[in-house]
């Protein structure tokens, strides 16, 4: 059985926000729900300043505290180490968003199509008739399907009001031996993705040579996401460059 | 995991879920509102690819869209493409929003109201609004065509716009490269010859100076963003160091091994101090000055090179002489192996030196002590960065590449857009002559400019200027003003506005506009406002309704976005020579057209498509399709897509132009390129035969005229052979502008054609002011605070301002304040509290712009808290 898992080189990381569009496009993920986010850090004070980067997403913990006070067994960790949301399941309760200590988890507030940046309108007929009236009208229709031995409903198509969301290493891409979509746009190659138990695999021959760190390691959560080079955050890091808030 | 080939994996699969409603989320979420695509009858889900190109940046990458049932929902990297191997950048994900922006031009659009205010628009029928726009353009064209100008901001398919559509109708054209790097381009066209600015060789090179490079944000010579960084990470895992020179850290990120925050506009100072500690620590490449530079030719005390007449009759040429030491005479360039770079001689009983000597004397006063109190910088930085570069070019080495021995010197500069500033053409000279002083130019690791070491055109015409009397075209080429013009749209408006001023008796009268945006895109839009109104029509050919086209438009010609064939285009990295094109992955959308189309439909309207002279005849010359089978025939108004079936044909791509649809293939790769096209050294002959210009004579002579003609000091000032120091103008504005505004691109945006794209607005949303705190501060600003900035015009005392938001940064100069340029757009609903431009309080015109007619992106402002308004 793979286990999955992701490396992430700040060495090569520009900070360019690529991954988090190509998540968005991929996922369809609504305005301000950012399931990659990129932190963008200055530190010190002029000129001996520093800039540093930082992507985040969830880390596919081995010991997942949201799984853990789910109530309703939504929130879940598969064999494959992917951790996922069944969003037939979910009954919007937040609690996983409180047990992860990374602030990875994003509930929807609003309908769907509104959160679809609906700045522009999408209900225009000329866009309904060339796009079949899909809204957003990139809809990936891969997102509404079963995945996984459980078959369940996990790659959180939809959106809908009222449910938890947060990246699911693209589990409808990786099913069909695709890597997720941040990986794939990366345009330094800074994120490696595969499976770890594999040492022939790409990220564990990328890990091979390096003294990986990972997110607040000291939380116990055993994460499944690898830090190459920089330093983990402190709270001396200004954040900078925030994207809009809407929610 | 491994890469697969997506395409090989699911091609020709299904997926079921395109048309579902999910109907368990009924039970727990709200599905009002989730409207799934297509109705039952019709979704069947089908998915399948199509290979692409990028359209929405500068470098085209490869790309291949995703589609269900013909609905492109997702753009991504194609992997066969060099140039981007695979990966997309922020913008390029995102463009599918503005592929589907209902907020498009949908129909040609013709103006019901007055000019100069916000458009009014009636829906017109293509034929209406094409016969409106030849009938203005066939009015003019008859009297005199170059009175019709085409201005363009970004051509994407130069063979079909700038060279058959503008070439066919005789017009007149202007780009954007005056506020691009055009300084830069000519620069290094009159010393190198070559077509481009700086960037060092990437696959071998030690040790860069990153020299005003947006490392993390924005594009360099040639390519956009995304090529240029996967080069430099590769180099720096390689162990490559980088010197990072920019008043801002935020554009090298944590790229920088050392950062010199430098003063705006004085980087000319900061190389002459580099070449001062070169010449001083001995870091010098004798055999590569003498033999291919200009540096050993002796000047005569009136700065000319002493020349004697080589050959006879026809043959007769004119050769700079040199002095050989052994014989201790005079002999023409060329004779002798290692002439004399330094001393005094006597030839005809005048004093002469060669050019080196002239520049080493010159550069004696700008130690790194005097360059410090120029630039901001520590003198002890200043000259610890001129001995590393020195020390790494290892002056005398060669390495073997791909078993051709190349001299090695695996030091270079990276510079683009920082060119445009006052000082600009002499400081891109200077910045050069770093790396000629070290011999690393054509050099393995070494210093690169274009990717091909031909010849501009440039090189030769740039050996001797003739400045001319007035009356000047409208352009003012060839002008006592600008001997060098690089064609500057906004002295284009500044000469409308005023033409008795230049000298200028004939002005354009009808302009048509090709993905421009000049009322946005460039300062200043006070000049624009009233040259536009000058304009008898104005067609605009656009996906957008753009500022320009909102209150000056007569018609707009709605193009499409990615929805077209375009091309060719070039997919190198620099390193593999690759080709594509643009294969439309949906229909265009609404009444939109690709501009191929338009232009041959206008062409038709204005007589013009067919015959020898044609719109068809240029394309046939410029695709290479002359006498050939595949040549288009001149009676007979081609399909686009068949243009580039018989383009693909004609390099022997037997599957025609299906090859670049294939998603399995879309890019054209013709093999590494050899040595000898990267290397000037290795290349035949060495540096394309051009004799690299160190002492710059002809500006020397071009100053001398300028002068006989009566233009004043403003404008010949920088007309001198060797770069030097001069005040700058900006800096005599009053004290109370105490701040350089400088502006900055970002990687979510792309000049003025992203900021309305609602993903790339979430995370890059509007106009900031960059301010140190401690400036801040003092001035009882505080983080988050509304300022405004009023800028000052030095030479005209004209004040201008806007208001925007202070935001706290540590990681730029005290002495500087900055600004992103892609905001203060108002005819998209995105575009709604977006905040101001840069460009508003930037000025043009004398004092800010460069010797060859560039604008630089400079002022000295002042900021105070609150809104004056």
């Amino acid at each position: 059985m793979p286990k999955y898992s992701m490396a992430v080189d700040l060495e090569r990381c520009q900070g360019c926000r690529a991954c988090m569009t190509a998540c968005k496009v991929e996922n369809n993920t609504v305005v301000s729900n950012n399931w990659m986010y990129v932190f963008r850090f200055e530190e010190g004070s002029y000129p001996e300043t520093e800039m540093s980067f930082l992507p985040r997403q969830c880390q596919h913990c081995d010991n997942a505290p949201c799984a853990k006070v789910c109530p309703v067994g939504a929130r879940f960790k598969r064999e494959d180490g992917i951790v996922l949301t069944d969003s037939d399941r979910c009954i919007g309760c937040r609690y996983c968003e409180l047990a992860c200590p990374y602030g990875v988890n994003y509930y929807n507030w609003q309908k769907p199509e509104k959160g679809q940046y609906d700045i522009v309108d999408w209900h225009d007929d000329d866009i309904q008739s060339a796009t079949g009236g899909a809204i957003p009208p990139y809809r990936n229709p891969d997102l509404d399907e079963l995945y996984g031995e459980e078959q369940r409903r996990t790659a959180g198509g939809g959106h809908a009001k009222g449910v938890i969301e947060k990246c699911t290493f693209c589990v409808h891409r990786v099913e069909k031996g695709l890597d997720p979509a941040c990986a794939d746009t990366c345009p330094t190659d800074a994120l490696i993705f595969g499976d770890i138990e594999d040492p022939e695999s790409p990220i564990s021959l990328y890990l091979k040579d390096q003294s990986p760190w990972q997110l607040l390691e000291e939380a116990g959560t055993k994460p499944n996401v690898y830090y190459i080079g920089g330093k983990p955050p402190n709270k001396e890091l200004k954040e900078i460059e925030r994207p809009k808030a809407t929610v | 995991m491994l890469k697969v080939n997506r395409r090989k994996f699911v091609k020709g699969s299904t997926t079921v879920a395109g048309g579902a409603v999910v109907a368990d989320k009924f039970l727990f979420g709200s599905l009002s509102g989730v409207t799934a695509a297509q109705s039952p009858e019709v979704a069947t889900g089908v998915e399948d690819f199509v290979a692409t190109t990028c359209w929405i940046g500068k470098q085209d990458c490869g790309m291949i869209a995703r589609r269900i049932d013909g609905r492109v929902v997702k753009f991504e990297g194609n992997p066969t493409n060099p140039r981007n191997v695979g990966t997309l950048c922020p913008k390029g994900q995102a463009q599918i929003q503005a592929l589907y922006d209902p907020n498009r031009v949908k129909w040609p659009l013709v103006r019901t109201n007055e000019k100069g205010v916000s458009g009014q628009w009636r829906r017109a029928s293509w034929d209406e609004a094409l016969d409106m726009v030849a009938d203005a353009v066939s009015e003019v064209r008859a009297r005199n065509p170059k009175l019709v100008l085409w201005q363009k901001g970004r051509s994407k398919a130069k063979d079909f716009y700038d060279d058959a559509f503008v070439k066919s109708i005789g017009s007149s054209k202007l780009g954007h490269g005056a506020f691009c790097s055009d300084v830069g381009y000519r620069a290094l066209e009159y010393t190198l010859g070559t077509h481009a600015v700086l960037h060092p060789d990437f696959r071998y090179c030690n040790y860069m100076l990153s020299w005003g490079w947006n490392i993390t944000n924005a594009g360099g010579n040639k390519f956009c963003w995304l090529t240029w960084p996967r080069h430099m990470v590769k180099a720096r895992e390689r162990g490559m160091k980088i010197a990072h020179l920019d008043p801002r850290l935020r554009s090298a990120g944590p790229f920088a091994d050392t950062w010199l925050p430098i003063r705006p506009g004085t980087d000319l100072a900061m190389a002459l101090a580099i070449c001062h500690e070169l010449i001083e620590l001995g870091h010098l490449d004798r055999p590569y000055l003498s033999t291919h530079t200009n540096a050993a030719m002796l000047v005569k005390p009136d700065g000319m090179i002493a020349k004697v007449t080589v050959g006879e009759g026809e043959e007769a040429t004119e050769v700079g002489l040199v002095w050989d030491e052994e014989s201790g005479t005079a002999v023409p360039f060329g004779e002798v192996e290692n002439p004399a770079l330094e001393g005094e001689f006597e030839v005809d009983g005048e004093t002469v030196k060669p050019g080196f000597q002239l520049f080493k004397e010159q550069v004696e006063q700008n130690t790194p002590e005097w360059a410090a109190g120029v630039t901001g910088l520590d003198a002890a930085e200043i000259a610890k960065v001129a001995r590393e570069f020195g020390e790494n070019a290892q002056i005398g080495s060669t390495i073997v590449v791909d078993g051709v021995e190349v001299p090695y010197r695996p030091v270079g500069i990276m510079a683009y857009h920082m060119a445009q500033q006052e000082l600009g053409f002499q400081t891109l000279r200077a910045m050069t002559m770093v790396s000629m002083l070290v011999g690393a130019i054509g050099a393995a690791g070494g210093q690169l400019s274009d990717f091909t070491w031909k010849i501009h055109k440039n090189y030769a015409k740039f050996e001797k200027f003739t400045v001319e009397d007035p009356p000047y075209d409208f352009v003012l080429n060839n002008s006592k003003y600008f001997p060098i013009n690089t064609g500057h749209p906004g002295m284009v408006a500044k000469v409308m506005n005023d033409p008795e001023r230049y000298g200028v008796e004939e002005l354009p009268e009808v302009a048509i506009l090709h993905m421009v945006n000049p009322l946005n895109s460039f300062p200043s839009q006070k000049e624009y406002l009233e040259s536009y109104h000058k304009f008898k029509f104005v067609a605009v050919v656009s996906p957008w309704l753009s500022e320009t086209a909102d209150y000056f438009a007569d018609v707009v010609l709605p193009a499409a976005t990615i929805e077209k064939y375009e091309g060719p285009i070039s997919a190198t990295d620099q390193y593999v020579d690759a080709k594509t094109l643009r294969i439309p992955p949906m229909e265009p959308l609404f009444e939109s057209k690709g501009e191929i189309d338009i232009y041959m439909d206008l062409c038709e309207k204005i007589g013009v498509l067919f015959g020898d002279e044609g719109y068809i005849s240029v394309v046939n010359k410029e695709l290479k399709l002359v006498d050939t089978e595949f040549a288009l025939p001149l009676d007979e108004k081609p399909v686009v897509r068949d243009i580039f079936d018989r383009w693909s044909r004609a390099q022997g791509i037997e599957e025609g132009i299906e090859f670049f649809e294939d998603p399995d293939n879309g890019t054209w790769v013709k093999g590494p390129v050899s040595p000898d096209k990267i290397y000037g050294y290795v290349a035949d002959p060495p540096f394309g035969g051009a004799l690299h210009r160190f002492y710059g004579e002809s500006l020397l002579d071009a100053q001398n005229q300028m002068k006989e003609k009566g233009a004043e000091e403003i404008y010949w000032q920088d007309y001198v052979a060797l770069p030097a120091w001069r005040d700058m103008i900006m800096d005599s504005s009053p004290s109370e502008y105490e701040f350089y505004l400088i502006s900055y691109h970002q990687i979510e945006h792309k000049q003025a054609r992203t900021s309305f794209v609602p993903m790339l607005a979430e995370l890059a949303p509007g106009a900031r002011l960059d301010i140190n705190p401690e400036s801040a501060r003092r001035l009882g600003i505080g983080d988050g605070d509304t300022v405004t900035v009023e800028s000052q015009n030095a030479v005209t005392g004209e004040t201008r301002s806007l208001v925007t938001e202070a935001t706290y940064c540590e990681a730029i100069r005290p002495d500087s304040v900055a600004m992103p340029h892609h905001f203060g757009m108002w005819t998209h609903p995105q575009n709604e509290g977006q905040g101001a431009s840069a460009n508003e309080i930037y000025f043009m015109g004398e004092g800010y712009m460069t010797n060859t007619a560039d604008q630089t992106f400079h002022v000295k402002v002042k900021v105070t808290k609150g809104s004056e308004a």
